[in-house]
């Protein structure tokens, strides 16, 4: 007995170039949750959850399962995560976004690189562990990151990013969201397992 | 990868699959394979003997030969959620709740706060959580994600400034959830655990959300005014609209689109379902409360209450089963038509029905509540009641038997009532066994400044007890008081220390009453149906209780009460048997036979309809 829902199916979201529509941001206060989970046969999920102030929910996206290629995993070594999460699935995810959020908040250190390629301050957040699914969070291969507390939570940014620090500092000192910063990922790992039926666990 | 620059004497030659001049192919040895997701594809083979190879020419600087890996991003599915804007509370919402004065009932309950809240940085307190989950008939994905992407309900709660009475408890918070995305839903809690106010959050943040233009709630006609004082309680923003009055009054009220929520009863749907289909009118929602009143799919009552245009449907009852899984069936004829069958095997019941009912018991949820404390009244008939037991008992017999085939389960009963009511006063002397039971235990209550309710299902019980029982000021509820003093009574109960007893029938008084404060009840008689007298008894055990409740159930030994209490008993086990699933009940109700078996009866052979 379903029933229509008001939700808008994206199948050719708008093509943009990331970064260049800072003056079209609103006044509110959007966030974009990114998060990106990898299964070990199924390979890397991501997905992309922009609220509004209130945490209520703007856009969802959420990639289709990814193999990094034999020729990714020689080329990139050690790094290959941050070039599948960051370069390539949180890009994407940005990129297929109508909303551009005032802030990225990432659950994985490994997205974090999308920031050389984004205008958007993006910081990791830790929320200390994952989901209940069969999926685990992808981990860096890279060591130095500048990392800081935002509200309590422990935070990190890009070290070539030094100044997102205060960035994060002051926009969540400004209005004291009342936005809970980890839940919204809860809701990510289960909207990928509705997704992705196949990556939850026995 | 291979370097050709390490080598500095015989530089070897890399032979590639896509350059062939000057250059020979040789595919003998190791491979590295590149492919990316555009199809390119790239074979470079290298042999750690470089003996083999010889120079074609002269010595040239290699080639320097890129391999390109593709650009392409993943493929990505994507959702909008246009209607997130709109939600949130009308304006005068916010000017018209009242602030929160009275207290939480329980230490344990929910607290509704941002993860922010506090005064040391650091510490990060987690808030609970409860979210809302995609019933499981819901098969589109850009339909569940749609509940499973929206916020705890805490945080909507927070964010579109609700403020309620008191704080719900994380299981109400549960049962709003579990309402709040289904078309099709029965919350069949435990009397006392608070359905109404679930409903009646749930309708409010649909209504809010715009999900919902109009509602139907439908509940017995007793209930209208409870109903009315819950949504001013838990929603003082939604207006609403009772169906009632004259036809050009009531015709009036179901066409009024001001009111998004309207209160009809059962009594009244039976005269005013023409007018909702004459005027085309489409419910988004229709509410049953108590819907045990459609279990018999075949009344008049059933068939207007399923042919109400409607989206969603749900019912909200204590009891979805009374005596046979017939009942849940015909629940669902309302529900979702044809869904189940009445030959479903019990188990197969449970899970097809598992994802629409959420059941949940007092002991389960509300550990620290207080208890009710059952007190079995087992009590020797007094002489002359004997007598008459005998005598009535031994006579009724004899005249069914002599019925032979004529013999019908309306005779039965007659003979079961007679014998009942002995068992209550004798008709002779008036002697009672259980009055004086009553009467001395009454004493003790009263002495500790406490209040009674008595149930009986006879009016003339009653009324004999209201004279008996004069010094302690009863108060009477049942059939014969007008339905718009009813409240009047149950105030006066309340507020009026002098009054101790209430005395009440199962018909009028087992149902939406709050009476709480009341810390004893009598079951004077017990009622056929085990549902009956549980939804009577937490009229007093019900939320905000503060003491134990002691629930005195009187029964005469060696008699007809006996003898229906045991099949009470084992239409309680068919209940908890169902929710359980676990095994199959040894019997599914009281059928024909145990009823004529009450008296070592045989069914005549052309009866074969249950009772």
């Amino acid at each position: 007995m379903p029933h229509r829902l008001g939700m808008e199916c994206l199948d050719s979201p708008p093509q943009f170039q990331i970064g260049m529509q800072e003056s079209t941001r609103k006044v509110t206060k959007n966030i974009g949750f990114l998060t990106v989970r990898h299964h070990e046969l199924h390979g890397f999920f991501g997905g992309y959850l922009i609220v509004n102030e209130l945490a209520r929910p703007l856009e969802f996206h959420c990639t289709l399962p990814i193999l990094p290629t034999r020729a990714q995993q020689i080329l990139y070594g050690n790094t290959l995560n941050e070039f599948v999460c960051g370069e390539q699935i949180a890009r994407a995810l940005v990129t297929k976004a109508k909303t551009i959020p005032d802030a990225l908040l990432a659950d994985s250190l490994a997205v974090l690189t999308l920031r050389h390629m984004h205008s958007v301050p993006i910081g990791f957040i830790d929320t200390l562990q994952a989901g209940d699914s069969g999926m685990n969070r992808p981990a860096s291969g890279r060591t130095e990151y500048r990392r800081f507390k935002a509200l309590g939570h422990p935070m990190a940014v890009l070290p070539e990013y030094e100044s997102d620090c205060g960035f994060f500092s002051s926009l969540f000192a400004q209005g004291k969201p009342p936005l809970d910063l980890l839940e919204p990922f809860g809701r990510i790992e289960e909207a990928l397992q509705e997704a992705h039926p196949a990556t939850k666990a026995a | 990868m291979y370097d050709p620059s390490s080598h500095d004497i015989q530089r070897p030659v890399i032979h590639t699959s896509w350059s062939c001049e000057p250059w020979k192919v040789d595919f003998a040895e190791s491979t590295f394979s590149f492919e990316d997701e555009d199809g390119t594809q790239a074979n470079v083979q290298i042999n750690p003997d470089l003996s083999q190879y010889k120079l074609d020419s002269l010595w040239q600087a290699p080639r320097v030969l890129p391999i390109q890996l593709s650009q392409t991003l993943p493929k990505t599915i994507g959702f909008t959620f246009p209607e997130s804007p709109q939600w949130t509370p009308p304006a005068s919402a916010k000017e018209s709740v009242p602030p929160s004065t009275s207290k939480p009932p329980s230490k344990d309950l929910l607290t509704v706060t941002s993860s922010d809240e506090g005064s040391d940085e650091d510490q990060v307190a987690k808030p609970r959580i409860t979210r809302i989950r995609p019933p499981g008939d819901l098969v589109r994905l850009e339909d569940r994600l749609y509940y499973v992407l929206q916020p705890p309900l805490e945080t909507l709660v927070q964010s579109a400034k609700l403020t309620f009475p008191f704080q719900p408890f994380p299981y109400q918070m549960e049962g709003i959830a579990f309402l709040f995305p289904r078309s099709a839903a029965i919350l069949a809690d435990e009397m006392g655990l608070g359905k109404t106010m679930q409903a009646i959050t749930s309708i409010r943040m649909l209504l809010l959300s715009g999900e919902l233009q109009n509602v139907l709630l439908v509940c017995p006609k007793p209930l209208v005014t409870n109903w009315m004082r819950e949504f001013r309680q838990w929603a003082p923003e939604i207006p609403l609209a009772i169906i009632e009055g004259d036809s050009a009054k009531r015709n009036w009220i179901w066409t009024n689109p001001q009111a998004p929520v309207k209160i009809a009863n059962y009594e009244l749907m039976m005269r005013d379902h023409e007018i909702l289909h004459e005027q085309g009118l489409h419910f988004d929602l229709v509410v049953l409360d108590e819907a045990q009143r459609i279990k018999n799919r075949n009344s008049s009552t059933s068939e207007i209450i399923r042919s109400i245009p409607r989206t969603r449907s749900w019912a909200l009852t204590g009891t979805p089963i009374e005596n046979s899984v017939e009942d849940l069936v015909s629940i669902f004829e309302f529900l979702s038509p044809g869904y189940l069958r009445d030959d479903m095997h019990l188990k197969s019941l449970g899970k097809a029905t598992r994802d629409y009912i959420l059941r949940r018991t007092k002991d389960k949820v509300l550990t620290d509540m207080p208890p009710k404390l059952f007190r079995p009244a087992e009590l020797e008939l007094t002489s002359d009641q004997r007598a008459s037991y005998k005598s009535a008992e031994e006579d009724g017999i004899i005249q069914l038997s002599e019925m032979a085939e004529s013999v019908t389960i309306h005779h039965v009963f007659e003979l079961v009532l007679r014998l009942k009511q002995i068992c209550n006063f004798d008709p002779v002397t008036g002697a009672s066994a259980k009055l004086e039971r009553l009467e001395a235990d009454l004493e003790e209550v009263a002495a500790s400044g406490q209040k009674a309710i008595i149930f009986s299902q006879w009016v003339e019980t009653l009324e004999v007890l209201n004279e008996r029982l004069a010094k302690y000021h009863p108060l009477q509820y049942h059939g014969r008081i007008p339905s718009n003093k009813r409240d009047g009574v149950i105030d006066q109960f309340k507020n009026n220390p002098k009054n101790k007893v209430i005395l009440m029938s199962y018909g009028a008084g087992a149902v939406g009453l709050n009476l709480q404060f009341c810390h004893y009840v009598f079951l004077f008689d017990r009622w056929w149906n085990p549902a009956v007298e549980d939804q009577a008894i937490n009229r007093a055990h019900r939320l905000g209780v503060k003491q134990p409740v002691t629930v005195t159930r009187m029964m005469s030994l060696e008699t007809i009460e006996q003898r229906i209490h045991d099949v009470l008993e084992q239409k309680r086990d068919l209940f908890n048997t169902l929710f359980a699933e676990t095994g199959t009940p040894q019997n599914l109700g009281l059928n024909q036979k145990e009823i004529f078996g009450l008296f070592g009866l045989n069914v005549p052979k052309y009866q074969v309809k249950a009772a």
